[in-house]
């Protein structure tokens, strides 16, 4: 069959099109494309069906599984596709790996080299145990993040944009140096001791917790790589659509409940902001897919997506609703479990 | 009951932008008297509190978007009227020896005018239900030659300020404390004059791009 690309623009992207069997998959088309362009590597191409011009509609974004058939309309053996560049593209696991690398070696600098005498205070100090714990919590969550990146997570087919990886890593690296810099410090005023081991108490089993989540959530997909999505189900997963964040960020709060300090808080705030976000967009995208029609599951009614308050806050401030809407203020119906999560 | 809702918002924002008007307007008046009568040293005495009421006003704004009174979106007036209460607040009322620069009379000519001409433009659409296309075109062009004259202005003060906020240690909150944190203001400053520098372009590009779309859209019509 025959194949044209246009570029977004509606200019002929390659010059008379490319020929394929009738047999070919999306994956082939790639293939073919790659070898003509040099440049444009698969998982930097994104492949979608024309939208007639001034409609609204989210154009179709081809699966790379799928035949190239499906897509045809009706009779047609030739094929009209968009074509877009997304960039140099890395994988996930490098993308994750240099963002979690930074905090992990930022902040035992801050903690065993004098660091602070380039500003200005003196070499002698006292290391009070909770810093001591608090460098030991930190390197193991980062830790553990590096290792569930190699060996537990299973990432979909999807590559990240390069740019990601500076834009990652600066909020990474730069919380990471500024919360290391206020815990480490001389002048750190350290909280009660039963208070310390109430946070990292807390923070570890959230820490446990949200490792169980992944396995969980990695148990949902086949080792091979074809990604996609399942209902996850047990353990938190039966309150929360997005447990993971959940736990994550009680994990963060723990680590704040023990060191307290206004630089781990403001983390905390722009994190749980961050991954609210994710949990509202994947609760709707998982309630989308799942609506119980053509034999598919219905997704569970009653779960929230991650922390029931602060998926508000997040929709009203994305403008989602006015803040003075009454939608967003008037009680729903709530089932047990949920009263346990809202905060 | 809708339509008196919608009554009683136009009457609101018509007294609003009308109110907030007439105080950029004396600012402006205060501000060339002063001038012409005094020397530059004198104008911010002269506007100083038409300035800070009419500039403090501004913050009913953020109010207006984020329950959908207006639909200019909450992101975009946010660091605007940001920047402003900085400069007017955080600078100029919090450090006088800064008050006698010739820049603050650049400052608050170029906001003033600014001012003037989109007050009165929304008071215009909101009590009348339209503005005449002159006024559109002042709206959308005068930013081009103003809003280089504010920003410069903006940035000599606050550089021009960095020796008078160091020393005086205003606003700094400093280790030990119970929260652990700290604070330097005349470190923030540096920062906020980084700042200006990819925000500048970055907002001046997308008022182009507003012009572009107010200008050809009035002549569609």
């Amino acid at each position: 069959m025959k194949v044209t690309l246009v570029s977004r623009s509606g200019r002929e992207f390659i010059k008379g099109g490319l020929e394929l069997n009738d047999s070919a998959t999306v994956a082939d088309l790639q293939e073919a494309i790659h070898k003509r362009t040099k440049k444009f590597y698969p998982s930097r191409q994104r492949l979608t069906l024309p939208v007639p011009s001034g409609s609204r509609e989210r154009p179709v974004v081809l699966n790379y599984k799928k035949n190239l058939k499906d897509y045809c309309d009706g009779n047609e053996n030739s094929l009209t596709l968009v074509f877009k560049d997304l960039g140099p593209q890395v994988s996930y696991r490098t993308l994750f790996f240099f963002e979690y690398l930074g905090p992990l070696i930022l902040y035992p600098a801050f903690y065993y080299f004098p660091v602070y005498k380039f500003f200005g205070y003196e070499e002698k100090r006292v290391i009070h145990p909770v810093q001591t714990y608090a460098l030991y919590y930190w390197c193991f969550h980062y830790f553990k993040r590096i290792m569930e990146t190699f060996f537990v997570h299973r990432f979909s087919h999807a590559t990240s944009p390069l740019s990601n990886v500076f834009r990652n890593c600066a909020y990474y690296w730069s919380f990471g140096s500024y919360i290391a810099y206020y815990v480490n410090h001389p002048l750190y005023t350290p909280v009660g001791d039963l208070q310390m081991k109430i946070g990292f108490g807390f923070g570890v089993v959230c820490q446990l917790a949200n490792f169980y989540c992944h396995i969980i959530l990695k148990n949902l997909r086949s080792p091979d790589g074809s990604g996609g999505y399942q209902i996850p189900r047990g353990f938190l997963f039966n309150i929360v659509t997005c447990a993971n964040y959940t736990t994550e960020i009680y994990q963060w709060l723990g680590f704040n409940i023990a060191t307290q300090t206004v630089a781990g808080y403001v983390f905390l705030v722009v994190a749980t902001s961050i991954m609210t976000n994710w949990a509202l967009a994947k609760h709707r995208r998982l309630k989308k897919l799942f609506d119980g029609k053509d034999g598919r599951p219905k997704y569970p009614r009653s779960r929230r997506s991650a922390i029931a308050c602060s998926e508000t806050l997040v929709a009203s401030s994305a403008g989602a609703q006015p803040l003075l809407s009454p939608r967003l203020w008037l009680p729903r119906r709530r089932s047990a479990y949920s009263i346990v999560l809202y905060c | 009951m809708a339509s008196a809702l919608t009554l009683l918002r136009r009457l609101y924002l018509s007294i609003y932008n009308w109110i907030v008007f007439i105080g950029w307007f004396q600012v402006l008046f205060l501000a060339l008297k002063a001038l012409k009568e005094s020397g530059h040293e004198h104008v911010y005495n002269a506007v100083e509190k038409p300035l800070l009421l009419a500039q403090s006003a501004a913050v009913l704004e953020i109010l207006h978007g984020l329950i959908g009174l207006v639909r200019s979106p909450v992101s975009s007036t946010l660091p605007q009227i940001g920047s402003r209460l900085y400069l007017t607040w955080g600078i100029l009322w919090s450090f006088p020896e800064i008050r006698t620069h010739v820049l603050v009379t650049s400052l608050v000519i170029s906001w003033a005018i600014t001012e003037i001409i989109r007050y009165s433009f929304f008071g215009m659409k909101e009590a009348f239900g339209f503005a005449p296309s002159w006024h559109l075109w002042l709206r959308y062009s005068t930013f081009l030659l103003l809003y280089p004259t504010g920003i410069s202005s903006e940035v000599g003060l606050i550089y021009f300020a960095l020796p008078y906020i160091k020393a005086s240690e205003k606003y700094c909150i400093r280790m030990p404390n119970k929260w652990n944190f700290s604070f330097d203001y005349f470190y923030a400053a540096i920062i906020a004059l980084g700042i200006y520098v990819p925000g500048s372009p970055h907002l001046y590009r997308y008022m182009l791009a507003q012009r572009k779309r107010a200008l050809s859209k009035s002549k569609k019509e």
